[in-house]
């Protein structure tokens, strides 16, 4: 997937937003389970979901924890049938292939990697549901986290609505051998394009979504990261869980960081890594994800500061060895746009 | 106005009574791709050769420019302030950055022709 396709990032981005955009996201990683009671047992230990009453056809944003309670790898896992049979399918990301596929193969040993046979594309973006139904079947009735199987010229493909840019938007599991026609057919469509990862970062850090590897490591809890509604609340009680006691004792207590979005008062850019202080030049915390907006036309970051510090008071980022003042916006940036129930990922 | 010439660091040079026009290449606005910023050098300021003295920022990325030759600054492009992606439109003429009053035309001459830098681009 290249940074930008000719038309470049602020224009991929704002036709996401205003229309829609394609995204080649085959890198990710996809995988199948067998719906098995031992297999999830097993995988209970990292994925702090309930595993045996997944809804079918319905997708979840979940984690992989390690024992203190870190993100191993965040990613979305549903329960969908595959002729006739029932599998956990997992999307996750490439970065962390290695470290998650060695977790899945010692939970359920004939798991089933797919990415081999089967690209990824996104189509993101308003338009999304116009565009693609020109081409395939999808139920009225669809909703923002809903997975089905349905044809392109009688090859089965798994289709979720879900995305990560904030815009409405679905994710396609294609075989390869049909997924150029698939998608040179949702291309002939004038007012939709490919985009590159470029404006996907642009685009789900508009809409505040954690990126692994920047607000997400193994260092750092799904509540440290904001994400404490993903968890399932009864897992943590359990300790068959990774990192149960840590979960419970910080949702409880008092965190060390928190999470918050900031704007640029000027035209520099804020990017991942920049150090952040108070007016008193002690150091509060930094960015982990910055880059232009191309909707509120100003740099915009996401970063950890201190809990303690009082978000009433200036913040300043260190940008080539000047302080420059950044303000605190409430995330998202820009309105989420889901297909009903989007409280998906609130 | 003289030949453009070109650096290593993907700047242009012209020349007009011992005034330097300074701006980047449009290979270099190719690569950077959207231009959203720029931070402009002070006037008035004495550079040397090789030093950093503004910063070019795009969606992907912050990039240093960097003087050309010796000289004095006497003049920034103040529209690119408002309109950073004049650059990307037309980098090697409205786009232009800055201004130099040079003291060695020599470092001048020792910068890479047109034909040198394509070739240049091409290693």
């Amino acid at each position: 997937m290249p940074i930008n396709y000719k038309t470049g990032i602020i224009n991929e981005h704002k036709n996401v937003r205003n229309h829609s955009g394609i995204f080649d996201v085959s890198h990710m990683g996809q995988i199948l389970i067998e719906n098995n009671e031992s297999y999830l047992h097993r995988l209970e230990k990292y994925i702090p979901l309930q595993l045996k009453k997944l809804i079918k056809n319905r997708s979840h944003y979940s984690f992989l924890l390690n024992n203190d309670g870190g993100v191993i790898d965040d990613l979305i896992i549903s329960n969908i049938d595959i002729k006739d049979k029932s599998y956990l399918y997992i999307v996750y990301n490439a970065s962390r292939k290695k470290e998650d596929e060695e977790i899945f193969m010692s939970c359920a040993p004939n798991a089933e990697i797919i990415y081999t046979k089967n690209c990824l594309f996104a189509i993101q973006g308003p338009d999304s549901i116009k565009v693609l139904k020109n081409i395939i079947d999808i139920p009225d009735n669809m909703n923002f986290f809903d997975i089905l199987i349905s044809k392109y010229n009688n090859n089965e493909i798994i289709i979720s609505r879900s995305g990560y840019t904030g815009e409405d938007g679905f994710e396609l599991s294609i075989p390869n051998e049909i997924a150029e026609n698939l998608i040179t057919h949702l291309l002939k469509n004038e007012n939709t394009m490919l985009c590159g990862l470029g404006s996907r970062d642009s685009l789900r850090l508009e809409a505040g979504l954690s990126l692994y590897g920047h607000e997400l490591n193994e260092k750092i809890t799904p509540i440290e990261a904001g994400l404490s509604w993903a968890l399932d609340k009864e897992r943590l009680e359990d300790e068959n869980l990774n990192g149960n006691k840590v979960l419970t004792d910080q949702l409880k207590n008092k965190l060390s960081n928190k999470k918050i979005g900031l704007i640029s008062t000027s035209k520099s850019m804020l990017r991942d890594g920049m150090t952040l202080f108070d007016n008193n030049n002690n150091e509060i915390g930094k960015i982990t994800s910055g880059c232009f907006s191309p909707n509120l036309n100003k740099s915009i970051a996401i970063g950890y500061i201190i809990s303690e510090f009082n978000t009433d008071n200036p913040i300043f980022c260190e940008i080539r060895k000047k302080l420059e003042l950044v303000k605190i916006n409430n995330l998202p940036f820009v309105k989420k746009n889901y297909k009903k129930n989007g409280s998906v990922y609130e | 106005m003289s030949e453009k010439k070109y650096t290593k660091d993907h700047e242009w040079v012209s020349i007009e009574n011992e005034i330097a026009t300074i701006g980047i290449s449009n290979h270099a606005q190719e690569s950077l791709g959207d231009i959203v910023f720029i931070e402009l050098p002070s006037v008035g300021n004495s550079v040397k050769a090789k030093d950093e003295i503004c910063v070019v920022e795009s969606v992907k990325a912050a990039s240093d420019i960097y003087a050309p030759i010796d000289g004095e600054i006497i003049e920034v492009n103040n529209n690119l302030e408002n309109d950073a992606a004049i650059i990307n439109q037309d980098a090697e003429n409205e786009g232009w950055i800055f201004k130099m009053k040079i003291s060695d035309s020599n470092q001048y001459s020792e910068l890479m022709s047109e034909d040198e830098y394509k070739q240049f681009l091409e290693q």
